[in-house]
């Protein structure tokens, strides 16, 4: 049985007057795995990390870390533990070869030369070792972080939204990199409000909203059991083409001009194309879409979200 | 003990290379004593300008402007006789004027040859606010005094010897440079520290240190240390600079050096203790120019404060700045190493309260 990393039962936090950030969240971590807390701001993740962190004080529940009560003995795995805090910023006037010389000497550390640019070759900052912090994109600043939170090699690591504000390169430069810490056995804690990216990176997830987690699985049984079927989408075929295709006693609906067929068993597919090419149909485009977790979180929590906020 | 050195190593780095850190340290004190010491040691031409308007064509009210030329204090010039003389201030924005009234002669013979009690009057128009005026009312009741004793055959009894500095071969700039370090200590090590602190808040690094091993006293002992090493290096460079260019006579002595690291455990500490209590780092920084600001006026880092008001006198004495500056003027200056001790007391006292309870609210992490 896979060693349990991160253990959590019933956590509540209560912010004065009677804020309730966290309310009765338990859910557990395994060794290796790229865990995801995925919600909108406001969810109660990173108050959920912070507690993990040992940065903040539940209110109730228990909270295990690596073996140990991450409330009354933090300090004993301060060691084992990596943290990327969220809008990291890395500190202005130092060179990424200096932070990270500075950052393991705060871990009693001291790196040679060849192990800080070996670090800096892991998050792809060789080149930029030697530019002033500030002068870093958002993406290189981003991965310098990460940077910082490797310096301990630690068994458990911590990002707290690490793409928030980053453009598609950067974002898929961090996911790659991600995938290469967990590779090499580290179990990391995600904490995103982007649905493909914990769909892209996490082998579990758990969707949090309003201090409650609403679903947990990984990305593909979520989809499964919160998500609709696969669609075929026929691009501005109308409502003519809808009837036509009915009257040969295939299901579908209409929506914003598309004609959406569902497909309730893989099998089935292969026969729903065939009824459709007897079809004169006047489309655009015709396509299948698989279902995403934004279906699911749509399902489940009745509204979109983009960059963190749920739109109606 | 690595890892404390490993913060003041970052720190500093960080603190150097920006161009806040570096002005404040190095280049502002240095610009204070180069500045100052132009302006004060540098000779020139002290007197006051002394607009007059003589409406009197007598002896007499020549021989009183002569006696007021005659003080050294005062540089005269003339106002237009037909000009009136309210309108001469205004048009002209004067800070002085002396007006001569048209029967000054005719008076002074008439009081003269008829032994009578009056006076013949000159009047002087100024801003009593402003240090130019009382140098004029001294050059002009020099001058009556002068005069009064010749025109009456009298001759004055008790005289004064040409002024002394108080001790032998010292300048201005030996008793201005104890007050620009002190200003440069405070500055650096309280502005800075209490900006620091809501920016490490703000930017979620007190978070991120809470995740190291480095503890919170180690963390306020790293900057204790580095604000030590930076602030000596700048009393040594501004302290060679002030005696090239100045040839000052002060000393850096030993207790000197000692006051330094007491000063910047002082600050550092209330600073620390400013950006704990106030939260919001905008709030802090104005809170802390808020107290710095009358700090280093009050505390004799540019004027005595025995020339100061009773009630000021008495803040001064509360002003931890005032017995920072006085301790190293003590020991630089006057060579009074007993005086300087209570002062570097009175510093320990204060700083050890004020890191005690910097310390103690200080949290990295949240309830």
């Amino acid at each position: 049985m896979a060693e349990t990393i991160v253990d959590v039962k019933d956590l509540t936090k209560k912010y004065p007057p009677n804020i309730m950030a966290v309310d009765g969240v338990s859910f557990s971590i395994t060794k290796g795995r790229i865990f995801s807390l995925l919600g909108p701001n406001g969810a109660g993740k990173t108050t959920t990390v912070e507690i993990l962190e040992g940065l903040r004080v539940q209110t109730s529940g228990e909270v295990r870390v690596l073996g140990v009560d991450a409330t009354k003995d933090y300090a004993s795995i301060r060691q084992r533990v990596g943290v990327l805090p969220q809008n990291f910023e890395p500190f202005d006037e130092l060179k990424p070869w200096e932070a990270i010389e500075y950052w393991a000497g705060l871990y009693d550390r001291k790196l040679s030369k060849k192990e800080v640019k070996n670090l800096l070759e892991i998050v792809g900052l060789a080149d930029r070792m030697n530019s002033i912090s500030k002068k870093l994109s958002g993406g290189e600043k981003r991965k310098l972080g990460i940077a910082l939170s490797l310096i301990n090699e630690p068994e458990l690591l911590f990002l707290d939204e690490p793409t928030t504000g980053l453009d598609p390169k950067a974002r898929r430069d961090i996911w790659h990199l991600t995938q290469e810490i967990s590779k090499k056995g580290t179990t990391v804690l995600l904490t995103t409000h982007y649905l493909d990216e914990a769909e892209r990176l996490a082998d579990d997830v758990a969707i949090m909203h309003k201090g409650k987690i609403v679903a947990r699985g990984s990305p593909q049984e979520l989809i499964a059991r919160h998500g609709k079927m696969t669609m075929i989408v026929i691009s501005g075929a109308g409502s003519e083409a809808l009837r036509e295709i009915r009257r040969r006693g295939i299901e579908a609906t209409e929506e914003d001009g598309e004609v959406l067929v569902p497909v309730k068993d893989p099998s089935e597919m292969r026969v729903i194309f065939q009824k459709l090419s007897g079809i004169e149909l006047k489309a655009k485009d015709m396509y299948t879409r698989r279902q995403t977790l934004e279906d699911v979180f749509l399902n489940l929590v009745g509204a979109k979200m983009e960059e963190g906020v749920l739109k109606p | 003990m690595s890892r404390v050195l490993s913060d003041v190593k970052g720190f500093g780095k960080q603190y150097l290379r920006s161009k806040v850190g570096a002005f404040f340290g190095f280049a502002f004190p240095i610009l204070l004593v180069l500045l100052f010491g132009a302006i004060f040691t540098a000779g020139g031409d002290q007197k006051v300008t002394l607009p007059i308007q003589n409406l009197d064509d007598g002896a007499e009210s020549q021989a009183f402007i002569e006696a007021l030329n005659g003080t050294g204090l005062v540089k005269i010039d003339t106002i237009p006789a037909d000009a009136d003389i309210d309108d001469y201030i205004s048009e002209h924005s004067l800070t002085l004027a002396l007006l001569i009234p048209s029967t000054f002669s005719q008076d002074v013979q008439t009081i003269l040859s008829t032994n009578g009690s009056g006076t013949a009057n000159v009047t002087l128009y100024g801003d009593v606010s402003q240090s130019t005026f009382g140098t004029a009312q001294a050059a002009v009741e020099t001058a009556i005094v002068g005069m009064n004793y010749y025109l009456s055959n009298a001759k004055p009894v008790i005289g004064m010897n040409p002024p002394k500095t108080v001790k032998e071969g010292l300048k201005y700039m030996d008793f201005f440079l104890p007050g620009v370090v002190g200003i440069t200590v405070m500055t650096n090590s309280l502005f800075s520290m209490s900006s620091l602190c809501g920016e490490y808040r703000q930017r979620s690094y007190f978070k991120l240190l809470a995740t190291t091993k480095l503890r919170k006293y180690e963390w306020l002992t790293s900057k204790f240390i580095f604000y030590s090493m930076m602030l000596l290096a700048s009393l040594l460079t501004t302290f060679a600079v002030a005696k090239l260019a100045f040839n000052i006579e002060s000393s850096l002595t030993p207790l000197a050096l000692l006051l330094i690291p007491v000063g910047a455990f002082i600050f550092v500490s209330m600073g620390m203790l400013l950006g704990v209590v106030v939260k919001d780092p905008e709030s802090s920084v104005a809170i802390a120019n808020a107290i710095g600001f009358p700090m280093m006026f009050l505390s004799g880092s540019f004027f005595p404060i025995s020339s100061f008001p009773g009630f000021l006198q008495t803040v001064a004495a509360v002003l931890p700045l005032t017995y920072f500056n006085n301790g190293l003027r003590d020991t630089m200056v006057y060579g009074n190493n007993v005086s300087c001790l209570v002062n570097l007391g009175v510093l320990l006292v204060l700083g050890a309260i004020f890191f005690v309870l910097a310390s103690r609210l200080m949290s990295w992490t949240e309830r």
